[in-house]
């Protein structure tokens, strides 16, 4: 991936001074969030970019408002559910779409995609009368199950397990491995950096769920963090730093995620990059 | 048993799990929908007729759907094309071995953990007219009306929050495909005298042929499904001028709120269009890319 | 993996196969966007449709006096076919221990907490009745969750916006709260008449008034003084609001006079509807939609043209500035904290007066403090007063118990009981509903204290008793307020009043004439 070559001297000062000025212009939006949510309400429109003044008190109230403490326990334990059963509804399906023959292979994986295509809006109805019929409007059942499996994340496995050599098939076949063998002890560690990062957007995208937890419940006991902070978001016209508050809330459990995992990632993606 | 049907079995176990996930919640509904698109039913979602196939026809005709159809495509011409570039730019850029990579590179990753309703709502205020940050320093048509309330500025200021928001999506997706271009083209290149540009065009772009795809496909299906940015930052306005189609399906401000058979077959239509589209894309490009092996 | 060198030759053969496969797929996305291009210039409201549904709205030529069309005489719905009301199941049911009410609201923050302090103190001083809250979020999720649900899924009780009530009727899953207070004997006089009038239609009490608010007057005193204007004597008619715009304008106190929004609940939609009512309009046929259901808007006639005409003034020559649709409900009101370009003056509900109060006591408008944060009555075209009901009310559902809906109505008496309502208008800056509440505490203080919470109490009270103060009752009255909220932006915009509105009177039309199609079609 490198190349041989190392920029040095005023190359470097150059490439530098590059990544200084996108990571400002990246980070900008967020700096200023970070900045006014810990101002009080009515400093928050001066001074947006300096922490003029630092307070808690924003950050407490819009805790309580937006009532993101028991939010964020539905947000995570949701986001966690999700997480496992899409890595293994994805990590089954990959493999039947790359490595078993059977007919109609090619037209099932062409509706896996399809499903890729329909848009949320468009279920949210019927699901919601489903999810009714069932019982389970108000719970982690309601909020997950039309989540636990994804196209992304099959499209995504099955990309790299078409990418395994065939040899290694064939090696593992004289060894007397059998299909489910071969995914346990080959396939599944060779695709684990792609696993991390399918559990990482996985998670991330169901923390990230705006539409369906605000449809499913009717107890706010149930709401998620997105769900909080869109309520939030409709507050009166006296505080929009409670807004801000919220949002820098909701964010920072997967800035910390990301913060952790980043380095695993680059790592098991530096480290796992299939060479010869 | 005949070889074509010896794995049949273990395939119909192996697929059972997403195939009884996406099927309860995405084919089914999506099923009940196509059926629903030919119908009209009373506000209170009882009471449903059919008013005729060619409802479809005349939906996809009328002019709402129009305008929200050439709202939704310019909002995926915008982002998709710049989202990719920046991404590739920003992935090309952090792919060196220097002292404090790790922490451009956790920078430069940061936006994929906000969520739409978060992304929306900082770059909502920081555009606001009369306290926006933004609006003070762009000054001009960003004070007065404002860029998210003048008719002609409005979807590119949604464009640019979304973008921004993908960044670290396409960042990531990038950074890992490059990570799997073997040295030794890049090596093989240079031997022959290639130089940095050359390297990027000849090497780095059609090797990361998979990845841009992959990417590319998935900021489309985005763009196009986009609804939160719509509904946070515009409320469809100005005079339409952001109402996506998915914002015209289940939108607050909508013309056809409470209006089952008709939201149904305009979510219908959405789904063909990008299932067109996508169809389009893979085909055309997929020949390109390079798989490898 | 192999690696694999693309040899220059295949490189460029490569190339021109991929261009060739590329310039087909660009004439294919091409081609479906120029198919998509062959519109119909039809509303989507018409796929479909063989024949125009139902009533063949009137043209209304601009110009035309509109006559009011008498209203037909019809039948007042019978209330024996509705579901009935029974006290006494909730006296049975006590008997084994309170009777849990779940209660359906969108009131957020303050107003939540209110609520359920309410809530807790009601639970707490009897044993019949629990009651048990749910904030759904907002008024537009709770009615989108009503309908979604089925009736093992609804509330008892639910709190449901002003301009629902149509659609409420026809979901047909209400005890409408006249059967309950046949059955209780209650005495509803004390309630504000208009009040109770708003949600009224074919001679039926269906909901009890809980919050109410209307438009009002927000005003910076302190640039009144620097202009020269006399801040207790703030603006009453719209030629006046143009003359102050202009003075503010000239003597450089602000940049702006008043700022108006087109929010469909707000500067576009439900103020379009308080200004027709105030000049003793309609808004749509058939009394409001009251005696019977509305087939046609008239807010194209010529008061509404010649109402428009008056905001674009105030716009163009008055000192005025228009900000937009204001989908987050904030900008009008932030245009006066606009540091380089402030306005002067702005029209909001006045259920947002505690919250701006606090707002401005936070500094955040620069150099003003509370006292010099102005409410007037919402200014008009002749200046007359009065207002429209605006707020929420409450509604029974029905097939879920008859001791439910005892108790539901139990815990509404409480409600609207003239304690309840100032303790809950002093909290919140609704205006109370009950007439009694002005003369109690803590009412009486906190509107002798700051007589500017009194200012949409008095809009009320000064309403005539005319058919035209109850507002319209429409089923897609929220999409008819998009429409014209719609119209609004593009007058204040510039475009021509009379056109605008006629564009979209006939939308609404088509909105109003498939609603009822649609509600009428099994039967």
């Amino acid at each position: 991936m490198a190349t041989s070559t190392q920029p040095h001297g005023w190359r470097l000062a150059g490439r530098y001074a590059l990544l200084i000025g996108v990571a400002v212009l990246v980070l900008f939006p967020i700096w200023v969030m970070v900045v006014g949510a810990f101002k009080p309400g009515n400093k928050v429109l001066q001074d947006p970019l300096l922490p003029t003044s630092v307070t808690l008190d924003t950050l407490r109230q819009a805790w309580r408002d937006g009532n993101l403490g028991r939010s964020l326990v539905n947000s995570t334990v949701v986001a966690l559910l999700v997480t496992v059963a899409q890595v293994v509804t994805s990590v089954l399906s990959a493999y039947a779409f790359a490595f078993l023959k059977f007919p109609g292979r090619t037209f099932v994986f062409g509706v896996f995609l399809a499903t890729l295509l329909v848009p949320f809006e468009a279920t949210v109805v019927v699901n919601r009368e489903t999810i009714q019929d069932l019982g389970w409007l108000n719970s982690f059942q309601g909020l997950a199950v039309p989540f636990l499996a994804t196209a992304f994340g099959t499209f995504l496995v099955r990309q790299v397990f078409l990418q395994l050599p065939k040899d290694l098939r064939e090696a593992a076949r004289m060894d007397g491995l059998g299909h489910l063998g071969f995914l346990r002890e080959v396939a599944v560690p060779l695709a684990r950096p792609t696993l991390g990062a399918l559990a990482l957007f996985g998670f991330l995208s169901s923390w990230n769920q705006y539409l369906w937890p605000t449809v499913i419940s009717t107890d706010d006991d149930w709401d998620t963090v997105q769900s909080g902070l869109r309520t939030l978001s409709q507050a009166q016209i006296d505080k929009p730093n409670l807004v801000i508050a919220g949002t820098v809330i909701v964010a920072l459990p997967i800035f910390l995620i990301l913060l952790v995992f980043q380095r695993q990632l680059v790592r098991g993606l530096t480290a796992g990059a299939v060479k010869g | 048993m005949s070889r074509r049907w010896r794995d049949a079995p273990l395939a119909v176990a192996f697929l059972a799990p997403s195939l009884a996930v996406l099927g309860a919640f995405v084919l089914y509904p999506l099923g009940r929908a196509m059926w629903l698109g030919h119908q009209r039913c009373g506000a209170t979602g009882g009471n449903c007729q059919s008013n005729g196939w060619d409802q479809y026809i005349d939906v996809f005709r009328s002019d709402e759907f129009q305008q929200a159809f050439s709202v939704t495509v310019r909002f995926a011409l915008l982002t998709v094309p710049v989202g990719l570039a920046l991404g590739i730019g920003l992935a090309v850029l952090a792919d060196k071995h220097l002292r404090g990579m790790g922490f451009f590179r956790t920078v430069f990753s940061s936006t994929v953990a906000t969520s739409v309703a978060v992304a929306s709502l900082m770059w909502f205020f920081l555009l606001n007219p009369s306290v926006g940050v933004l609006a003070d320093w762009i000054g001009g048509v960003a004070k007065d009306p404002g860029l998210l309330r003048d008719e002609s500025t409005a979807l590119w200021a949604v464009a640019v929050s979304s973008i921004w928001a993908n960044l670290g999506f396409t960042f990531i997706v990038v950074t890992a495909g490059l990570q799997s271009i073997p040295a030794d083209l890049y090596e093989s290149a240079y031997v022959d005298g290639a130089g940095g540009w050359m390297r990027f065009s000849n090497v780095t772009i059609p090797m990361l042929g998979p990845t841009l795809l992959f990417a590319g496909v998935v900021l489309t299906s985005r763009a196009f499904q986009s609804y939160g940015e719509f509904d946070l930052l515009t409320g469809g306005g100005p005079n339409g001028s952001t109402t996506s189609l998915t914002y015209l399906v289940y939108g607050n401000n909508s013309i056809i709120k409470n209006n089952d058979g008709l939201q149904a077959a305009v979510a219908v239509l959405l789904f063909l269009v990008l299932l067109v589209l996508s169809v389009l894309q893979i085909r055309g490009l997929e020949r390109r890319v390079h798989y490898g092996n | 993996m192999t690696t694999m060198r693309i040899p220059p030759a295949a490189r460029t053969a490569n190339a021109s196969r991929s261009a060739r496969r590329r310039a087909t797929s660009a004439v294919a996305v091409i081609g479906c966007l120029v198919l998509a291009a062959c519109g119909s210039g039809k509303s989507i409201l018409e796929a479909g449709n063989e024949v125009r549904p139902t009533t063949t709205p009137p043209t209304t030529v601009p110009g035309q006096t509109t006559v009011p069309t008498a209203p037909p005489t019809t039948e007042p719905r019978p209330i024996d076919s509705l579901p009935s009301c029974d006290m006494s199941a909730l006296d049975a049911a006590a008997a084994d221990g309170p009777v849990e009410l779940l209660f359906w609201h969108g009131m957020s923050n303050e107003l939540g907490r209110e609520l359920e302090r309410i809530a807790d103190e009601y639970n707490a001083s009897q044993d019949r009745v629990e009651v048990r809250l749910e904030f759904q979020g907002g008024y537009e999720q709770t009615i989108d969750k009503y309908l979604q649900s089925n009736t093992d899924n609804r509330p008892d009780l639910v709190q449901m916006p002003e301009y629902t009530v149509q659609l409420m009727v026809d979901t047909q899953s209400n005890v409408p709260v006249q059967a309950c207070m046949d059955d209780a004997g209650y005495d509803a006089s004390g309630i504000l008449p208009s009040a109770l009038g708003a949600y009224a239609t074919e001679s039926i009490q269906w909901a009890m008034p809980f919050n109410v608010s209307n438009p009002v007057l927000y005003f910076n005193k302190k640039v009144f003084r620097d202009a020269g204007l006399d801040p207790e004597a703030p603006p009453l008619t719209l030629a006046e609001l143009a003359e102050y715009g202009r003075t503010i304008q000239a003597t450089g106190a602000a940049s702006y006079g008043v700022a108006l929004d087109s929010a469909p609940d707000g500067g576009g939609g439900w103020f379009l509807e308080q200004w027709l009512a105030k000049e003793g309009e309609f808004y749509s046929d058939n009394a409001n939609g009251r005696s019977a259901p509305s087939t046609r808007v008239l807010f194209d006639g010529p008061t509404g043209v010649e109402l428009l005409t008056g905001l674009h003034d105030v716009v163009a020559n008055g000192g005025g500035v228009y900000v937009g649709e204001n989908p987050g409900g904030t900008d009008a009101f932030l245009k006066l904290a606009d540091t380089s370009a402030p306005a002067a003056m702005t029209i909001a509900t006045s259920a947002a007066l505690g919250a701006v109060l606090q707002f401005v006591a936070g500094g955040i408008i620069q150099g003003i403090g509370v006292e010099d944060l102005g409410v007037a009555p919402m200014p008009s075209p002749s200046g007359a007063p009065g207002t429209l009901i605006g707020g929420a009310s409450l509604w029974i559902t029905a097939g879920r118990g008859d001791a439910k809906a005892a108790a539901a109505f139990e815990f509404v008496q409480h409600l609207v009981s003239p304690e309840i309502q100032s303790q809950w208008a002093a909290a919140t800056g609704y205006v109370p509903v009950n007439a009694g509440s002005v003369d109690l505490e803590p009412l009486r203080t906190v509107y002798t204290a700051d007589p500017r919470f009194k200012v949409a109490y008095d809009q009320v009270a000064q309403t005539p008793d005319e058919p035209t103060s109850n507002g319209p009752v429409l089923g897609p009255l929220r999409e008819v307020r998009v429409t014209a909220a719609g119209a609004m932006a593009q007058i204040l915009n510039g475009a021509d009043p009379a056109t605008a509105l006629a564009d979209a009177a006939t939308l609404a039309n088509s909105l109003i004439a498939d609603y009822n199609a649609r509600r009428d079609n099994a039967g």
